[in-house]
């Protein structure tokens, strides 16, 4: 790096503060080079902080994260630069000189102390930062919130008692209608995201409307070896419908379950509460029938 | 109770339930009614009898007459004949496939009599609801001994000499895990009984929980007392809603009798049992799974150690055991261990209780000794395989299991020898396959469950179980390589080896016993892009035997792609491009004229 007029400066500059950059710029720093980290956004962090775990070792990513964040914020050998921007980089590798936009922020941040309590105050809110889903009012049908209500009143605690209230919603909607989530996690505290991982991962909750009968069908292993997936394409066929849709007059819904402890009496379909046993694709079609309500 | 003269067992389980108990139930009472028979024969809703094959089916006591396939029509000539005239009614008994006059008493009846019942001891003998039934069957008992007469330590100890294993997989010794859990530090400490039962094709859980739901909860309460915790959890999937019915009743009713709650039998020793429904994930069988779902958290299990004896339920030591385990611990404490410990094999006590299902004649549940063989439970208690088919494999374990072959059926069944034939006990799904149950199938539907059921947490199951489970579905489309068999065994061995949890590490298992046992299957499929048990859509084809064929043009009515052909009582002919191969004709046809090739 020994170009040009010959001068060398001991100072480095990092574009981005994400993951990447921090750990260059700690690098730096610790090797005695002062370091200017320049981060588009108000704060430092990136993408990172966004994610559960990384690949391929599927360590925490906020345990990654967060102690480089850390000793970037405290390192006196870096300075940083958020909410700052390039204009433009002039001279050769050892001796640049580079432009920088700050933008406004508005806020001392000598004297800043992180309280927050002009976010609380601020009438339009910074949406993509601060925003708290379920903050403002959910929109919700007075006699669909009295239900919801209810249901959350049930139960007192914390985390533990989603899979209880979501299966409780099942049971009364039938799915779980979005206004419905969204009161949950404004009454209970609990993030909507975290609601929504839950109600993902079981089987048991859907998060589009289902019909009025539901029509399952068992693919556990005794029923599958006795032709379970047969009668499957012809239900399939039947109401011109895949397994987990419902069909355009909310009357049927379609589902596979993984063996529902009636294997005696393999193949077994049940709809709403009716369970039919040793039926095949012709009868299970026939069935159908007394559902046409 | 009351001098009945007769007591009429009628099963309640959920297989026969629905197919009609209540209403005999009704018809039953009316017709016993109108004969003013009604203080003379008591009607007592049992929980599952095993035989659900059967179903309806109900036991008259005391002559042990088995009754099977009641309608209610049958009930009015039932009632008059048996109860009023005194004479059993014969086309109502069961008749062995091999033999020709029926067996009238339960007790010669091949499904039953091979069978040991320790933890289904109360089947079909009490009504599971009354806690008071199952006291007078010496229910509580042991609970009673295991608080007043013995310590702690000395229960665990016995446990420990019983060589009692858990019932839930992986069997480990369950007086170990209890010593450790009382070892472990803590100031509250929790049990947990695992009732998720995700094993496709098992119901002993919800067999054992809908027919004797207090010997779970007893077996809990020694086993809360035992260890030292005042918590205890019973995790139940959704899809079993009697027995989680059945489990509510039963825990109200202990809670009434001072059984549960606190204090209970004065000896300051307090349990508190609450129910957690599933929300079907198969995952939340794990036990770090389960207990995450507990909590609230995204159930995926976590890296043991620690396990969860040390850190378990809100980080205090947790005790997880499988139903059947929990229901066999009352009678061992009653019974002593020397009495279960001489039941069973060299490393294998008791007895296990199976779901034999499948291609078998006699479906239904079934508690053996450790040590029989496959033989005796297929042929014997299972009778065989129905329509004269060759019997091909029985797939044990589930979806962490393998496939048994024809030429092991001598094989003693007990935890090592299973684990040493490429399969294991698991949860003690047994299903049983013919010659027309397609071995690359029964592989592609295994991976597939997993595929579905996998977390996602770690790399290697999610990805490596796609991955095989695309080749499987290559190789049962017609596509398959040379090469994929290779391919397969090697991903096996690399999900085996790098899966956080026991769902990744046992998920290669019904892939691995099939190649073993049935690599000409695969060979089949893959080099003459034929499927020889004419299973896989892609590789059959339907024809109709000209000379079976009546002409009744019923296929030719059902067939949705109009692909059947053939005037009024002349043989017909599927056109096999117009064909989906629903397999409606095969169905549909009265005189087995449609083959699958
Ligand atoms: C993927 C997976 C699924 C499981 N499912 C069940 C289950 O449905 N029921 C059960 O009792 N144990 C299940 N287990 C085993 C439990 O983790 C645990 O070993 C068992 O409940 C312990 O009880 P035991 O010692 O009485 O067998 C499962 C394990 C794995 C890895
Ligand atoms: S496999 Fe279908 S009910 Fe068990």
């Amino acid at each position: 790096m020994n170009q040009g007029n010959g001068q060398k400066v001991g100072a480095v500059l990092v574009v981005g503060g994400g993951v990447g950059g921090m750990q260059a710029s700690l690098d730096l720093a610790e090797a005695g080079y002062k370091v200017y980290l320049v981060e588009r956004g108000p704060s430092i962090g990136g993408v990172m902080a966004q994610l559960d775990k990384t690949f391929p070792t599927n360590d925490c990513a906020m345990c990654t994260l967060a102690p480089r964040m850390v000793d970037c914020g405290g390192h006196l050998n870096i300075e940083k630069l958020t909410y700052s921007e390039i204009e433009s980089i002039e001279g050769t590798a050892g001796n640049f000189s580079v432009r920088i936009r700050k933008k406004a922020r508005s806020v001392d941040p000598d004297k800043c102390t992180g309280c927050g309590e002009c976010v609380e105050h601020c009438l339009v809110k910074n949406i993509v930062y601060l925003d708290q889903p379920g903050r403002a009012p959910v929109q919700i049908e007075e006699s669909v919130r009295t239900k919801a209500d209810r249901i959350i009143g049930r139960y007192d605690g914390d985390r533990e008692t989603v899979v209880p209230i979501l299966q409780d919603i099942t049971d009364e909607f039938n799915w779980l209608p979005p206004d419905v989530l969204m009161r949950v996690s404004q009454e209970k505290q609990i993030p909507l995201e975290h609601i929504l991982r839950i109600a993902t991962f079981y089987k048991a909750f859907s998060l589009k409307p289902r019909g009025k009968h539901i029509v399952t069908v068992c693919m556990g292993t005794a029923c599958h070896v006795k032709g379970a997936p047969r009668i499957m394409d012809r239900l399939e066929r039947e109401l011109g419908i895949k397994t987990g849709e419902t069909t355009s007059d909310m009357r049927f819904t379609l589902e596979s379950v993984r063996c529902i402890g009636c294997c005696g009496l393999s193949p077994v379909i049940t709809i709403g509460d009716d369970l039919y046993g040793k039926v095949n694709p012709v009868e299970a079609a026939a069935i159908l029938d007394k559902y046409q309500d | 109770m009351e001098p009945y003269r007769t007591h009429v067992m009628l099963c309640a389980g959920t297989g026969c339930v629905s197919n009609g108990s209540f209403r005999i139930k009704e018809t039953l009472e009316r017709e016993l009614k109108k004969h003013n028979l009604q203080n003379e024969v008591a009607v007592v809703m049992t929980g599952c009898n095993g035989f659900c094959a059967q179903g309806p089916v109900m036991v008259v006591k005391p002559d042990d007459i088995f009754y099977q396939l009641l309608t209610d029509d049958d009930i009015t000539h039932l009632v008059e004949e048996h109860f009023l005239k005194g004479r059993p009614v014969q086309k109502l008994m069961y008749t062995p496939p091999a033999e020709e006059l029926p067996v009238p008493k339960m007790s010669d009846i091949g499904f039953f009599n091979k069978q040991r019942l320790i933890a289904l001891r109360n089947r079909g003998m009490i009504d599971p609801e009354q806690i008071d039934e199952y006291i007078a069957r010496d229910g509580y008992t042991a609970l009673a001994k295991a608080l007043n007469e013995m310590t702690p330590e000395q229960v665990i100890e016995e446990i420990k000499l019983s060589g009692l294993r858990g019932r839930g997989g992986a069997g480990f010794p369950t007086g170990r895990k209890w010593e450790l859990a009382r070892a472990a530090k803590g100031e509250t400490k929790h049990i947990v009984c695992n009732a998720d039962e995700g094993d496709p094709g098992a119901f002993m859980d919800r067999s054992i929980i809908e027919s004797d739901p207090h010997s779970v909860l007893e077996g809990m309460i020694i086993g809360a007392r035992a260890i030292g915790a005042s918590y205890g959890h019973v995790y139940i999937r959704n899809e079993y809603p009697l027995a989680r019915e059945r489990l509510i009743k039963a825990i109200k009713q202990a809670t009434d009798y001072g059984l549960l709650g606190k204090d209970i039998f004065g000896t300051g020793f307090d349990l508190d049992v609450s129910i957690h429904r599933g929300a079907g994930a198969f995952v939340c069988g794990e036990e770090t799974s389960l207990i995450a779902s507990l909590e609230g958290r995204a159930p995926e299990p976590r890296i043991r150690p620690p396990f969860p004896v040390e850190s378990g339920i809100w980080d205090a030591p947790t005790n997880i055991n499988n139903v059947e385990t929990w229901a066999n611990v009352p009678d061992i404490i009653n019974r002593g261990a020397k009495w279960f410990s001489a039941i069973g094999t060299e490393t294998s006590k008791g007895t296990k209780v199976f779901s034999v299902v499948g291609k078998v004649k006699n479906t239904g549940l079934v508690e053996v000794p450790m040590g029989i063989t496959l033989r005796e439970i297929v042929y014997d208690i299972g009778g065989g395989i129905p329509g004269d088919k060759e019997f091909k494999a029985v797939q044990t374990g589930g979806p962490s299991g393998g496939c048994i072959p024809q030429s092991l059926l001598d094989l003693p069944i007990d935890y090592e020898k299973l684990a040493e034939v490429g399969s294991i006990m698991g949860s003690g799904g047994l299903i049983v396959m013919d010659e027309d149950t397609c071995m690359v199938d029964v592989a592609r539907y295994f991976l597939e469950f997993l595929k579905d059921e996998s977390c996602g947490k770690c790399t290697a199951c999610r990805e490596g179980i796609d991955v095989m489970h695309g080749i499987l579905v290559r190789i049962c489309e017609g596509n398959g390589k040379e090469g994929d068999i290779e391919m397969l065994e090697e991903l096996s061995e690399a999900v085996k080896d790098s899966s956080l949890c026991a769902l990744g590490r046992t998920a290669p298992n019904p892939v691995i016993s099939t190649i073993r046992y049935f690599r000409d299957e695969y060979e089949a499929h893959i080099n003459d892009k034929s499927c020889p048990a004419g299973v896989c859509k892609a590789l059959i084809t339907y024809v109709i035997n000209e000379e079976k064929c009546k002409g009744c043009r019923l296929c030719a009515k059902n067939c949705p792609q109009e692909a059947i052909t053939g005037e009024v009582k002349m043989p017909h002919t599927i056109e096999q491009d117009k064909c989906i191969k629903c397999g409606v004709c095969f169905d549909v046809c009265k005189f087995d004229a449609v083959s699958v090739t």
